[in-house]
């Protein structure tokens, strides 16, 4: 699918803003804190249904507004719909070819996106937790089931600690305690066995865009850490039932240790997703661009998975994506991508197109919310 | 005048409605302002009702279910089957299964479920009173109907474990597909455990 046009009114810096968009790559130049990320997040908000960067609809209307309107066109399966949202204090109100939707899970997803946000670079920098994140993020949009049994999960986790801290002061009554370990092994069994899953393919893709990305230079594969000894997801394949099994042994050998710490030492909760570039794991050793191009060959296989699901390819936001770069990998990236899907890019710095991408491309300048270029 | 800025005994009323579940103040005073329109006998019986519930009602001292009269009706009932026994979290559910006139055994009534975080442990619900019925009367299956929550299903794990040095026979009730309802319209999760509930027809 791709966006025909955007209309942005009063939103953010942007008074009223026409912006008609080309199919394949759009690219947003301008200094800093001139509107560029507002498009982005504007096209996000109509994708989704909230900002990437803020939980306050209230910052998205522009400064001594009471409302702001965005409406956009998109082609989907050769047809035009056109969606608007508008914001009003705290209420929204969304549209779908003019007519009004009473529920907003109508709405979110007609137009779907994937996003590029310098933010992300924290799935490598950052914890354990930001990429277990990620993997459920991207696993719950596609099955209800895995959030079912991610939330039992978690909720049979937190009854299961608070035991553990009461026994951490008394006796301990293994009877009890074994009550909890039962559905946190027969759910956390689920949770991995759809991670597993949902990983294996990840990884044939990331591998394949890293690929692309660095020509072929460098070699990307992902590795889970599982908490649970002697399991390897992605290399052994198990059944629910000996890895629930597998659990809960494991889960009432550990049952002093937690009772002493009063929280549960293993589960999915622990785990981690592992990346490795030519065997070496890139939180001590990649660079800049390297780690920037892993992020991005994890959102580009992400592109490929919602196609398989949905059937038609989203929309690509690349919010300075560019920067740390080098110019073979801005000339990949682009040509993998923009033949594919819709692109729409912000750079601070002026980029160097290759020769070929001229024709298929559009230029804009942003400037204190006004976007003037072709189109 | 007072914090409402209605006369005192206006004000006392609404804080007492407000204690009810689910109650804020905007219902409260409507419900109040009823309350004044009433005839006075229909004030004094509503009253009355009130206190009544509080005083007359107690826990049968056999299932625990809450009665009047002790033991309670369906306990005192020769025409049930004393064999079997079903346990649920609380009065309520004892009702919705009365309505379904589909059983005919006895009950017991746990009074809430098992919930650590909550400091709610076995020994604050009736699974005391449970275990003493398990060894005077005839009882020969269990069946746990505590709610599909991770507490119910806890709780109903505990007390099949507790039971186990009885020869009493534990089933749990399944949870999946409504009655009447078409398959394409049943949600995902709904369908992956009816497909868990699954059962050979042969
Ligand atoms: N509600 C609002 N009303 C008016 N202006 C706003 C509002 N919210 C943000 N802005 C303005 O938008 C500008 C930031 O825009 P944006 O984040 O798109 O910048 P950018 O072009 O992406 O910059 P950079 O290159 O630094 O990332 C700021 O100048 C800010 O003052
Ligand atoms: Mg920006
Ligand atoms: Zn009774």
């Amino acid at each position: 699918m791709h966006i025909e046009k955007l209309i942005l009114q009063q939103f953010r810096n942007y008074k009223n803003q026409l912006l008609t968009l080309h199919p394949h790559l759009n690219v947003l130049t301008g200094d800093n804190a001139q509107g560029k990320t507002n498009v982005l997040e504007a096209v996000y908000y109509l994708a989704v249904g909230k900002s990437h960067r803020t939980n306050h609809d209230m910052d998205l209307i522009q400064q001594g507004q009471t409302m702001a309107q965005l409406q956009v066109v998109i082609s989907r399966e050769e047809r035009e719909q056109e969606l608007v949202l508008q914001l009003r204090g705290h209420t929204k109100t969304a549209r779908i070819n003019g007519i009004v939707q009473s529920k907003m899970t109508d709405f979110i997803g007609r137009l779907q996106v994937v996003l590029f946000a310098p933010e992300d670079l924290s799935l490598v920098k950052g914890g354990p937790s930001v990429r277990r994140r990620f993997i459920d993020i991207e696993l719950g949009q596609s099955q209800p089931a895995y959030l079912y049994h991610l939330g039992q999960y978690a909720r049979t986790l937190q009854q299961r600690n608070a035991l553990l801290k009461q026994f951490a002061h008394g006796t301990r009554d293994e009877e009890y305690l074994s009550v909890f370990d039962q559905p946190l092994a027969e759910h956390g069994a689920q949770v991995w066995l759809r991670r597993s899953r949902f990983l294996l393919r990840m990884s044939e893709l990331v591998q394949h865009t890293y690929a692309t990305l660095s020509s072929s230079r460098e070699h990307l594969t992902l590795d889970y850490d599982c908490s649970l000894p002697g399991v390897d997801l992605l290399h052994n394949s198990t059944s629910v039932t000996a890895l629930s099994e597998a659990f809960q042994n494991a889960l009432r050998q550990k049952h002093e240790l937690d009772c002493r710490q009063g929280h549960t030492s293993l589960g999915p909760h622990r785990d981690d997703l592992l990346f490795f570039l030519d065997g070496q794991n890139v939180q001590s050793y990649a660079s800049q661009g390297q780690q920037r191009t892993i992020v991005l060959a994890l959102r580009l296989a992400e592109i490929d998975l919602l196609r398989e699901e949905a059937g038609e390819y989203p929309v690509l936001l690349l919010d300075d994506v560019l920067s740390e770069l080098d110019n073979q990998r801005q000339q990949n990236l682009v040509l993998a991508m923009s033949e594919k899907v819709q692109i729409i890019l912000t750079t601070a710095n002026f980029i160097q197109l290759p020769k070929t991408m001229t024709q298929q491309a559009r230029l804009f300048q942003v400037c204190s919310g006004i976007i003037s270029g072709e189109g | 005048m007072t914090m409402w800025g209605y006369p005192e005994p206006v004000t006392h009323l609404i804080e007492q409605f407000m204690k009810l579940p689910g109650v804020g103040p905007k219902t409260a005073q409507r419900l109040v302002f009823h309350v004044l329109t009433m005839p006075s006998q229909d004030v004094t019986e509503f009253s009355r009702a009130l206190l009544d519930a509080r005083d007359k009602l107690r826990e049968c001292s056999v299932c625990c279910n809450i009665t009047d009269i002790d033991p309670c009706s369906i306990c005192r009932d020769t025409s049930r089957d004393v064999q079997t026994l079903c346990i649920v979290q609380d009065a309520k559910d004892v009702a919705a299964m009365e309505r379904t006139h589909e059983y005919h055994g006895k009950y017991h009534v746990l009074h809430g479920a098992i919930s650590p975080m909550e400091g709610i442990g076995p020994q604050d619900i009736r699974i005391r009173e449970l275990l003493h019925r398990l060894g005077n009367e005839e009882i020969q299956e269990l069946i746990l109907a505590t709610n599909p929550t991770v507490e119910g299903e806890a709780t109903a794990m505990y007390i099949a474990r507790l039971v186990k040095p009885f020869s009493v026979q534990v089933t749990r009730i399944a949870h999946g597909l409504p009655v009447g309802g078409d398959l394409e319209y049943a949600d995902e999760v709904t369908l992956a455990k009816a497909m868990e509930g699954r059962r050979p027809l042969l």
